[in-house]
């Protein structure tokens, strides 16, 4: 499956590409065009947004777009240029779903589109727009308008719980994050030996995935065969993630297609939606239901402050004394904390930028990494950096473009009204009614997950 | 100093790597007002029409740009007076433009093309029909852009900068002059001679 692609007509062979790729996967000579090595390609499409290389009136001749927007699959709205390096769209799939009456639409969205989808409608850099957000998905006519901050909530409750387990039962630590597919899936393709070091929870995604079509369908009095399940993420890699053939826990495909911030903007466009004037709406109950924590996910730092929120109170059963947690902030790409949880000294680690890890993972093998808790995003500052991200037009504005997505996520984090995951009532609901306890026997079968090379595994990918 | 000449902008090829940056770069600070480009390609609802044309060859790749000729054979060709000298620089009216071609033609370097010309997000048409107009487009120096030429600032490799030629031929005159002094006082019996 082709996610990342380069356009052989449109590149120059100028490699910056090659400068912001992780895991060397584009290979070519200086001025030209650049091969793309897919068994090697994490698929966090950075060489996406990095790319200019533009179909050019000048250059290509007056009927090259048309052309080029066609053989992508793009819808006809779409005016943007088109550049050399792209992530391929499944935005077709989603509108013959929308258009079918017997299929029901499910769709979730990641916290960071929240904080990017507004740019591509004129915003300035980093708007909030979680109301208009909810809005417009319900205005293009999807049957339900739910909430990938849900399942991070539960991801909290699971990971959380997993991470007391190894610390208190001298289970293999550090135990890494596992949210994010290109880490996943350099993981596997690099260092598959320290693969059990990566928590067995699934990212957020596919535990929305898996819970749409059992508790969801259930909850809603729907056959879950008749749900078309949609997801919008800041991420070129997600589409892989829930194409892996292991995730069909629920007993169907539990995630059927992914689309990034940029396509749901081409999305909005095609229904003729005017999104800066759209009301500011609520997500559909229960599964829309979530918390400060949640949001956080997004940013660098997220995941680790969201299960220390969570984590602190499980393991004191006292109140944290402050929800914010500096400590695990910034944009710095490898940095440690200490934090105090009752008598344990919890150890944690955050990498942002995956060309980070390297030196980190082989701390590890040397046995010279002393901590519980390794936090590991692809993208330059976690999600709200992600290679699906609305792609700025010049390289300057990155860094403004990061401060204020990230600065708008802390805002809604403090903006709601519940900010640990173990306080989410709807979540709470979940456990009571359906999962029971974290790490139970339905968690077990719905939410967790192997890894490439594990027995139970299956083919590999 | 007093600068009697038009300025340009200059590559270093040693760095240019071809990207294009500098063309999306061009793109957006003559458009942010006339089309509303924003800051994310997302707000690009037309061709892009850059004002200087990345060429690659064989060993090495740099845009080239209109070097603001003195005697610019552009505007000496131009029956519509659309391409007027502005201070020292040499500036298209594409409102004046009927898309004749004599600048192509006289332009020496290719540095001007005829490109799709927008207005409001929408085609300018041709005066008295509904075909969409086309007009010569040129580097202007970014005149309107009070930061300067927005390629020198969005180079990754700060490979272009503004070219101040009577400035860099005084400095390459020192540095001349310099090494001949050198040459010239290690051999003394040549003042002899």
């Amino acid at each position: 499956m082709t996610v990342i692609a380069i356009d052989q007509d449109l590149c120059t062979g100028c490699q910056e590409c090659v400068k912001v790729c992780p895991n060397l996967a584009i290979e070519g000579v200086p001025h030209k065009p650049q091969t793309l090595v897919e068994e090697k390609c994490v698929m966090c499409g950075q060489c996406v947004q990095k790319c200019k290389s533009y179909v050019s009136v000048a250059e290509h001749g007056f009927g090259a777009y048309e052309k080029v927007r066609k053989a992508r699959g793009l819808p006809p709205t779409v005016t943007e240029p088109l550049f050399a390096a792209y992530n391929v769209c499944h935005l077709d799939e989603v509108l013959k779903a929308l258009d079918d009456p017997k299929v029901e639409t499910w769709v979730q969205s990641a916290p960071a589109v929240r904080v990017g989808i507004a740019e591509d409608f004129g915003a300035p850099l980093g708007t909030l727009a979680a109301g208009k957000l909810a809005a417009a998905l319900r205005r293009i006519g999807f049957n339900k308008v739910y909430d990938v901050n849900y399942a991070a909530d539960v991801t909290i409750m699971e990971e959380g719980s997993e991470l007391i387990d190894r610390v208190t039962n001298k289970g293999l630590l550090p135990m890494f994050t596992s949210c994010c597919p290109a880490w996943v899936k350099y993981m596997e393709l690099n260092y598959p030996e320290l693969r059990h070091h990566l928590s067995t929870t699934k990212s957020p995604q596919q535990i929305q995935g898996a819970l749409v079509k059992t508790y969801g369908a259930k909850n809603q009095k729907t056959d879950p065969k008749k749900i078309y399940s949609v997801s919008i993420m800041p991420c070129t890699c997600k589409q892989f993630e829930s194409s892996r053939p292991e995730m069909a826990d629920s007993g169907h495909r539990d995630v059927d297609v992914v689309i990034t911030t940029r396509e749901l903007a081409y999305l909005i466009k095609l229904k003729g939606i005017d999104f800066l004037n759209l009301p500011e709406e609520k997500f559909d109950l229960p599964m829309g239901d979530y918390t400060g924590a949640a949001e956080i996910f997004g940013v660098t730092g997220g995941v680790m402050e969201a299960a220390l929120r969570t984590g602190y109170e499980l393991i004191t059963g006292k109140p944290i004394p402050s929800v914010d947690i500096t400590a695990v902030r910034g944009p710095e790409g490898y940095r440690e904390a200490d934090i105090q949880v009752g008598d344990l000294t919890l150890k944690v680690g955050i990498v942002t930028g995956l060309k980070n890890v390297k030196p980190v993972l082989e701390a590890l093998k040397a046995g010279k990494l002393d901590r519980h808790f390794v936090e590991v995003m692809t993208c330059p500052e976690g999600c709200v950096t992600g290679g699906g991200q609305p792609k700025l037009i010049v390289d300057k504005d990155f860094e403004s473009a990061y401060k204020s997505r990230t600065d708008a996520t802390y805002v809604h984090d403090k903006e709601l009204p519940i900010r640990k995951s173990h306080e989410n009532p709807s979540v709470k609901k979940l456990y009571e009614t359906f999962l029971k306890k974290p790490l139970g026997e339905e968690s077990h079968k719905l939410l967790h997950t192997t890894y490439c090379g594990d027995p139970k595994h299956g083919h590999g990918h | 100093m007093v600068n009697d000449f038009g300025l340009f902008v200059t590559t270093d090829t040693a760095k240019c790597t071809g990207c294009r940056a500098c063309e999306m770069a061009c793109f957006q600070s003559h458009n942010k007002k006339r089309n509303s480009v924003g800051r994310t390609v997302g707000t690009i609802t037309t061709p892009v029409t850059a004002k200087l044309y990345v060429t690659v060859i064989e060993t090495a790749s740099m845009p080239i740009q209109c070097k603001h000729c003195e005697n610019s054979p552009c505007k000496a060709v131009c029956k519509q007076q659309a391409i007027i000298r502005f201070g020292h620089q040499v500036i298209v009216d594409e409102n004046k433009c009927i898309g004749c071609k004599d600048c192509l033609v006289a332009c020496p370097f290719g540095a001007i093309a005829l490109l799709p010309y927008y207005d409001k997000g929408q085609p300018v048409k041709q005066v008295g029909s509904t075909e969409n107009k086309v007009a010569a487009s040129k580097c202007d120096l970014c005149l309107d852009d009070a930061d300067g030429p927005a390629c020198v600032r969005a180079c990754p490799n700060e490979a272009l900068s503004v070219s101040d030629i009577n400035e860099e031929r005084k400095k390459k005159n020192i540095a001349a002059a310099e090494a001949l002094a050198v040459i010239n006082a290690g051999a003394p019996e040549r003042r002899q001679l």
